[in-house]
């Protein structure tokens, strides 16, 4: 069919009627969506005040639930950043070694990058804690005991002395396992970073007089942090989620505590909601993390257009 | 040596069954994330809020969690009302594995196509080809190329991920380990050695076939 174009009718391109009737379901969808959200507000406003134990009352879930779970993903926060730190530092010291000069340390390197990354995290996480901790059991290391000593060293071993022996060791054992882990990522992540920025830089910062350590310092590192945050910050998220791993190893923390909420419950309605609730406390903290990311990124990607 | 012997008969069904989590757990992780990528990518917000909400959702929270919650909590529910019943790990393990990698996978599709250029697809509509047959001839092709090394990662990804159904006791190469484990408390470090080295086995290959795409993809632009 044509249309013939009179002169000062505008050019309208019509929608088809079917795009048209597309469109109007957006508005039916806005509608759903907000009875969708109601909905789950009520949900766990529901299972929250619902008492746990019928005829019992002021027994309700909000007061048993939401304390422990809070305090636990305080835990779950804190081992991620002391997990983040060890593999910051093992990340830094592969990438010098995967670009050392020397081969051995070049291989070493390569080794361990190679081997952490073909293997699962859980596997890793279970050889640490069942594996190489009681090898050094049975030769007499035990990290509680060691932080004991320490601590009585400094004179202040009352710190220490209330910690539950299997939390210490959890504790320590998964710190190792992840910061382990997450060192073989960061190895590449700070490789490429070190490797992006030109090789004119580092010549000419050495040759107007600077020594290698002033180089790293000042002009490299400077240049290669803007390209290893964005994915630096991505293998925090990562590491926050793999830190439900240490629920395994016995380690309470947040994963661990849906589960000893969750399945001594009868009622499967509420055991869906603790792990609902679970869920959720861990979209906060990742999600948080993820939005803090992108801005870091788009801040750093306006630097760089200068 | 005698433990190894013992026990690597039953090592060798764990990796096949890791295997086969992962080959049924891929393709529809691929499926369902071409899936969400086009949803995300629509014009109507009915399409794209759905798939941006279940995108965040599964990329925010931990795969144990979702696998927990699908195996305990959506397993409880269906069984308690008499809607389905979980025998054993392989639906939920597969279900978690595919509905997590899915997320994952949607990003990708959508960053690939985005990575055709726009004139392509401008191009095509103005030579009269219909919106099926600009994806399907002209954006699709060009797109998968470079989609290719990424899929493989996430291949190996998943090759170690799916360690996690062994949380619900799932009857692949974890599960195997830790029973195994169980069995001989006292001398575990063999036996770790012997899953480790299996998983490589698994994995480097795989990484090497990513490396080589890379590199043939490198040569070709």
């Amino acid at each position: 069919m044509h249309k013939t174009i009179t002169a000062g009718e505008p050019l309208v391109f019509r929608r088809s009627a079917a795009r048209r009737w597309l469109q109007r379901v957006d508005l039916l969808f806005y509608a759903l969506l907000v009875t969708a959200i109601g909905a789950f507000g009520y949900y766990l406003y529901y299972y929250l005040t619902t008492p746990l134990i019928h005829g019992l009352s002021g027994n309700v879930a909000m007061e048993i639930y939401l304390p422990f779970l809070l305090q636990h993903a305080g835990l779950t926060i804190l081992i991620s950043l002391v997990s983040m730190a060890l593999a910051t530092l093992l990340g830094f010291v592969g990438a010098q070694g995967r670009l050392a000069s020397f081969p051995p340390a070049r291989w070493l390197a390569t080794i361990y990058v190679e081997v952490v990354r073909g293997t699962p995290v859980l596997v890793q996480l279970l050889f640490w804690y069942f594996g190489v901790a009681q090898v050094l059991f049975s030769l007499g290391f035990d990290p509680y005991n060691a932080l004991f000593n320490l601590m009585t060293i400094l004179q202040s071993n009352s710190l220490v002395a209330n910690l539950d022996q299997n939390v210490v060791d959890a504790f320590f054992w998964g710190a190792i396992g992840l910061g382990f882990n997450y060192g073989a990522y960061l190895t590449e992540v700070f490789r490429s970073g070190l490797q992006s920025v030109d090789s004119g830089q580092r010549e000419a910062a050495l040759s107007l007089g600077l020594n290698a350590r002033q180089t790293l310092r000042r002009i490299i590192l400077p240049q290669a942090l803007r390209l290893t945050l964005p994915p630096f910050t991505n293998y925090f998220i990562t590491l926050v989620q793999d830190s439900a791993l240490l629920s395994v190893l016995g380690f309470v923390e947040l994963e661990q505590e849906i589960g000893a909420l969750a399945y001594p419950q009868n009622d499967t309605s509420i055991k869906l909601f603790i792990f609902v609730l679970g869920a959720l406390f861990y979209f906060v903290i990742c999600f948080s993390l993820a939005l803090l990311a992108r801005f870091l990124e788009s801040r750093f990607a306006k630097a760089y257009r200068g | 040596m005698d433990l190894l012997m013992t026990w690597l008969p039953a090592f060798l069904v764990g990796a096949r069954n890791t295997l086969i989590y992962c080959c049924i757990s891929f393709p529809l992780a691929l499926l369902l994330g071409l899936m969400l990528a086009e949803m995300k990518n629509a014009r109507y917000v009915w399409l794209s809020m759905p798939a941006k909400l279940f995108i965040e959702a599964f990329r925010n929270t931990p795969i144990i969690t979702q696998i927990f919650l699908i195996y305990y909590g959506v397993g409880g529910v269906l069984t308690a009302s008499n809607l389905a019943h979980f025998d054993n790990a392989w639906v939920a393990g597969v279900a978690c594995l595919t509905l997590n990698y899915a997320a994952y996978e949607a990003e990708v599709f959508r960053a690939g196509f985005l990575s055709v250029e726009r004139g392509q697809s401008e191009a095509a509509y103005s030579l009269g080809l219909s919106a099926w047959h600009v994806f399907r001839r002209i954006i699709f092709p060009q797109a998968v190329p470079l989609m290719l090394p990424t899929f493989v990662n996430d291949f190996i990804y998943m090759l170690k991920d799916s360690a996690i159904v062994a949380v619900i006791s799932g009857s692949e190469l974890t599960s195997t380990l830790l029973l195994a484990t169980f069995r001989n408390p006292g001398n575990t470090l063999p036996l770790f050695s012997l899953a480790l080295a299996l998983y490589l086995a698994m994995s480097l290959p795989i990484s090497f076939v990513a490396r080589y795409c890379e590199r043939r993809l490198r040569a070709a632009f």
